[in-house]
């Protein structure tokens, strides 16, 4: 069998390019972090697939609307939303309730939270927030974070490595494995929000909703195409191999069943005809609708570390954060870094903990990943998302009006 | 040895049929885009990107809570399921393993 870098049952070759409305400008080029992308200029370009982490940032930026999703899962939700023995719970990521509205002629940026759990619920959802998720993730992965910083600190044999990097986006996950193994052990274990949610919805949620954990079918609203292919990893079968070993026997089932993006959603939602822009808000149905801000900024570059050090200060102070807002790790730059240093009670002393922000991952985690490999980086944790902006600038979110929409002009 | 000062001046100007192809290939393609479009491409996607952020620091602003510890929905998670943050459950539910795709066949 010839070398690849998909494991066996992955979705492989997501995004592609149609060759007969590829113009070969080499627009694309500019937007993908791998240099997946080949084709001389003016020829027809073609996506390497092995290299490919599905992003979609080159679709989204096309001039031509030329490159698409080779996979939807929308057939397949419609008829599970129709049938009657099963149930839908809908796994709602940050990112995805500031940008649907834009399909329903609301602005840019607009916060749609009640509405879009007010639709979903119309077409038939159980509402599972993945902030819910996100909150949990910081408890595992700070958690993680703080062990590995007291063994380091404390000089224990087995420490985990530092800095640590942090292990929500698929795309940089992916890059990692196929790029810098070596650098495997610096990532933290802990599950993306999407994938943890989707475990919790099939153990505890089962428990909650009152249901055979078989019957739950999980539906990640994503503004993004790489969580697809995180989806469709073989290892994210947790809820099954935890249940099965609680006495039940049914067949194997993935974590999350289908993942649809922002644009399928709201494609979804015109379907069925229900208009988000006018829908009453909604609170949700049950605990996985509660959140907090910390989870809610996971959407947005820096999001995530913000969130972190929000809760490791209080696990390593005993006290909350005199100001929340963590100033430094927020904005557009390519790279951001902060400080904070407080006094560590378990330790007993002052710790400086050093961090990294890195968005916009093609053109800027290069030169962090040598420092790491040399063991000469500073940081001791690093938050990485391979998307400009983070999430809310995602392969699955709505295209601005800079896709094809010019196009008509010059013929 | 001939010296042919020309030599270099004649060679630029000869364009092969695939040569010329591929020139005039890359001349549509740039004249595809219009002027001032990666620019105006990456201005714009500022604006969106810098909105929708806006979108959620504002979601955060407004919630009850703040820190993801204090998610009573996440207390009831631990207490009621998981046990604590990295124990046994969390090990075996919320916790992975990576791949080195080098590796792979």
């Amino acid at each position: 069998m010839t070398a690849t870098t998909y494991q066996a049952g992955e979705i492989q070759g997501l995004i592609e390019i149609d060759a007969s409305k590829c113009k070969g400008c080499d627009a694309c080029k500019k937007f993908c972090p791998t240099q997946a992308i080949v084709g001389a200029s003016g020829a027809a370009h073609s996506i390497v697939k092995d290299r490919c982490l599905s992003c979609g940032q080159c679709m989204i930026n096309c001039p031509f609307g030329a490159i698409k999703e080779t996979h939807s899962a929308l057939d397949r939700v419609i008829r599970k939303l129709a049938d009657k023995d099963t149930t839908v719970v809908g796994i709602i990521a940050p990112a995805v309730r500031v940008a649907i509205g834009e399909e329903f002629g609301l602005g840019t940026g607009e916060l749609v939270t009640g509405k879009l759990y007010g639709a979903m619920n119309k077409a038939g959802f159980k509402i599972f927030d993945c902030n819910f998720a996100a909150d949990l993730t910081i408890m595992e992965e700070g958690s993680e974070f703080i062990h590995r910083l007291h063994a380091t600190v404390k000089g224990e044999e087995h420490a985990g490595a530092l800095p640590q990097f942090t292990s929500c986006c698929p795309a940089w996950v992916r890059y990692l494995e196929g790029n810098f193994p070596s650098l495997l052990p610096h990532l933290s274990t802990a599950k993306s929000p999407q994938q943890m949610a989707g475990t919790v919805a099939k153990t505890y949620g089962a428990k909650v909703y009152d249901m055979e954990p078989e019957k739950i079918f999980t539906i990640a609203v994503m503004p993004c195409t790489a969580k697809k292919v995180e989806a469709s990893r073989p290892e994210f079968n947790s809820a099954w191999h935890y249940n099965h070993e609680h006495g039940a026997h049914a067949a194997e089932y993935p974590d999350v069943d289908a993942v649809l993006t922002t644009r399928e959603m709201a494609q979804l939602l015109k379907l069925l005809k229900i208009d988000l822009a006018t829908t009453p808000a909604y609170d949700g149905d049950s605990l996985f609708a509660q959140y907090t801000g910390a989870g809610t900024i996971f959407g947005t570059t820096g999001g995530v570390m913000e969130a972190a050090l929000r809760t490791a200060h209080k696990v390593l102070t005993d006290t909350e954060m005199a100001k929340l807002d963590l100033e430094p790790v927020r904005g557009l730059e390519g790279v951001k870094e902060a400080d904070v240093t407080l006094f560590d009670k378990q330790l007993g002393q002052e710790v400086t903990v050093k961090v990294a922000v890195v968005h916009d991952m093609g053109n800027n985690i290069e030169p962090i990943l040598r420092d790491v490999a040399a063991g000469t980086s500073p940081y001791h944790f690093i938050e990485v998302m391979n998307c400009a902006g983070g999430c809310v600038n995602g392969g699955g979110q709505p295209v601005q009006g800079t896709g094809s929409s010019w196009i008509g002009n010059i013929g | 040895m001939t010296k042919k000062t020309h030599l270099f001046a004649e060679d630029s100007f000869f364009l092969s049929r695939r040569k010329f192809m591929a020139v005039g290939a890359a001349f549509v393609a740039a004249m595809a885009i219009p002027v001032g479009w990666f620019a105006n491409k990456l201005a714009r996607r500022n604006d969106y990107i810098k909105a929708r952020s806006a979108g959620l620091y504002q979601d955060d602003a407004i919630a009850k809570v703040r820190v993801s510890h204090r998610n009573p929905a996440i207390e009831k998670y631990y207490s009621d399921f998981g046990g604590e943050p990295l124990g046994h459950i969390s090990h075996e539910l919320l916790h992975t393993h990576f791949v080195d795709r080098t590796k792979l066949s």
